[in-house]
């Protein structure tokens, strides 16, 4: 007789990786699918997007230890970039990726009509809001939903139960909170030193008083932490399924750590047992930059934090600090 | 191809029309993103509407925002008084609720705002399957780039050649709902709803905290540190209206609701005067570029 299935099955822990070479350092063991490229920069060091043999050796490096291989693919594309998505498109078609995210509608179409056997994930950056966008998607085959992410809790759960399409929640990691098409770090290549792409792998940071956001070029992300840990079991009791850990702009020692809390705080939950422990937030808080906050899903402005577990962290690396 | 001008108060209407526009766009009391960005109130929407039809122009709504679904029902609500008036063209910024007024209201022309995002060919080819009738793209997308949106047909394809071009792209940015959200009542629209200011999207846009106007402290893991705002630049492309005119682009939209009368009008002018001669054959004429204020920024855009 087979083996029951775990309750765990049910739930999918995520994340992000932009090249081979962060995806062969990081210990993946936590997750059960990962996301495959940067959706901010063609430039970024060896993105998958630009590298459909890389795609394909990830897929196969995921595949073998029994994890799902999601391709992402840009935030915001233009024409001349498109060659080279239908290619890493391609490749993830054949090599048998799970599923593709897409932050543009028009790839929304595109992988529709030109990869029907692509199961179409919809990113935050194309804007969903609304039930009646969902409904939209949906036409359109979509598999599953990350809503935008200024949406709290209450519209988001509106969305899942009244949409009919699963909808993924980013739970820890820099909120993406805007994308451009030009690179304000490349102004600084001589000065710093650094050239392009090391530049935005360096943990830029912008601050102001206590607003902070964080740099990756072309991407702007918040600076604090989304943390939802202490609120998993709210999320499972809505409904919530899968679940995200962002971590495309972290260090392979970040996806590990914060994945490795997850899953145990996931498992916790799972069981019913809503206590956080205080050694996930001491762990969480030694790889947070600028402490945490709650994204928007209470309603509040996303660099705000709500809870008792790990609030006291709200600044945690003092060393950073004083930079 | 038509001119399609801002306009945030009657008077700004009034020198849009005068100026040459065929059609000018304004936001509806309360349903667009307000703040600096005028927004006309019934009575002055129905009096631009026979102003308009009087010089053979149109006047186009915006509702740009993008409502939570209990206030959505009140915005469809408003539709038919909006028809009634006169109204041919909406520019919604959602694509649910493009499809719902697609379903309920298919008399009316639909415009999918420059803050849908859209700037390929294929999210053109997006908009027109689900039902739009017209995409705006910035006008960072330029003529070559249009003419392979505009080649498949079957949507009017409108570029904002006129506009504030930001560090983060329309339709793309979260930065000031981040550092503050701040619900405000709805001006004349709804009792009940909310204007989610500080949301790009959702509303209040007027009051965006001028995130990216801040000055920031750079910082890296290096140790450099540096001040950094985020760059912006006024695009203007005056000169590729011909180009744009081959391209088979539909319309020239100018970004500007906050514009004073006094700073729109020669601006649809000259637009107007551009669009006259490529149609004409003759090369534009060479001005320096229209530089608008320097207080006009993403607060007052």
């Amino acid at each position: 007789m087979p083996p029951l299935p775990s309750p765990l099955a049910r739930f999918e822990l995520n994340t992000s990786v932009s090249n081979l070479r962060h995806l062969r350092a990081s210990d993946l063991g936590p997750y059960d699918a990962v996301y495959l490229g940067n959706i901010y920069c063609r430039r970024y060091e060896a993105n998958f997007l630009e590298r459909p043999d890389d795609v394909a050796e990830a897929i196969r490096v995921l595949q073998d230890q029994g994890k799902r291989a999601y391709l992402t693919t840009y935030a915001a594309p233009r024409d001349d970039g498109m060659p080279p998505i239908r290619r890493a498109l391609e490749t993830a078609a054949s090599k048998g990726a799970a599923a593709v995210e897409v932050h543009s509608l028009g790839l929304v179409k595109l992988v529709r009509d030109e990869f029907p056997g692509l199961p179409i994930h919809v990113g935050n950056f194309a804007n969903v809001y609304t039930d009646a966008g969902v409904e939209v998607l949906k036409g359109f085959g979509v598999a599953r939903i990350t809503p935008s992410y200024e949406l709290p809790l209450d519209e988001v759960e509106a969305i899942a139960r009244d949409g009919g399409i699963p909808v993924e929640l980013v739970v820890h990691g820099k909120l993406p909170l805007g994308v451009s098409e030009s690179c304000f770090l490349l102004d600084h290549e001589t000065t710093w030193g650094l050239p392009c792409p090391d530049l935005c792998q360096g943990d830029v940071f912008l601050r102001k008083e206590d607003w902070s956001l964080k740099s990756v070029g072309k991407g702007i992300l918040a600076g604090r932490d989304v943390s939802m840990i202490e609120h998993l079991p709210r999320l499972i009791a809505q409904g919530h399924r899968h679940f995200r850990i962002e971590a495309v702009s972290e260090s392979p020692a970040y996806r590990h750590v914060v994945g490795a809390t997850y899953r145990e705080a996931l498992a916790r939950a799972v069981c019913g047992d809503p206590r956080p422990e205080p050694r996930w937030g001491e762990a969480l808080s030694a790889q947070a930059r600028l402490g945490f906050c709650n994204g928007f899903y209470f309603g509040r402005s996303g660099m705000d934090y709500a809870g008792a577990a790990i609030a006291g962290q709200a600044h945690p690396n003092p060393e950073w600090r004083e930079r | 191809m038509i001119l399609l001008a801002p306009a945030g108060s009657p008077r700004a209407v009034e020198a849009a029309l005068e100026a040459g526009a065929d059609a000018v766009y304004v936001g509806l009391q309360g349903w667009s993103r307000g703040g600096a960005r005028g927004e006309l109130g019934s009575e002055q929407l129905a009096d631009a509407v026979r102003r308009a039809a009087g010089q053979g122009a149109e006047i186009q709504v915006a509702l740009n925002t993008i409502p939570k679904p209990p206030e959505r029902a009140a915005l469809e609500a408003e539709i038919p008084r909006l028809v009634a008036l006169g109204i041919r063209t909406l520019i919604v910024n959602d694509i649910g609720i493009l499809v719902s007024l697609r379903r309920r209201f298919p008399q009316l022309s639909l415009t999918a705002s420059v803050g849908c995002g859209a700037q390929t060919a294929a999210d053109v080819a997006f908009f027109r399957e689900i039902g739009a009738d017209a995409v705006v793209l910035p006008g960072t997308v330029g003529p070559d780039q249009a003419a392979e949106c505009t080649a498949a047909g079957g949507i009017t394809v409108e570029v904002m050649l006129h506009m504030v071009e930001e560090f983060v792209l329309l339709g793309r940015c979260g930065m000031p709902s981040y550092v503050h959200l701040k619900p405000t009542a709805m001006p004349g629209a709804l009792a009940a709803g909310m204007r989610q200011t500080g949301s790009m999207k959702r509303g209040g846009v007027g009051t965006c905290f001028r995130i990216c106007q801040e000055p920031w402290e750079l910082t890296d893991r290096h140790g450099h540190r540096e001040q950094q705002f985020f760059p912006s630049r006024q695009l203007s492309r005056l000169g590729d209206v011909p180009a744009y005119l081959a391209a088979g682009v539909g319309a020239l939209k100018l970004q500007g609701r906050s514009l004073p009368p006094e700073s729109l009008r020669p601006l649809v002018a000259r637009y107007r005067l551009a669009l006259d001669e490529a149609g004409a054959g003759a090369p534009v004429p060479a001005w320096s570029e229209l530089a608008l204020p320097t207080s006009w920024t993403a607060v007052g855009r």
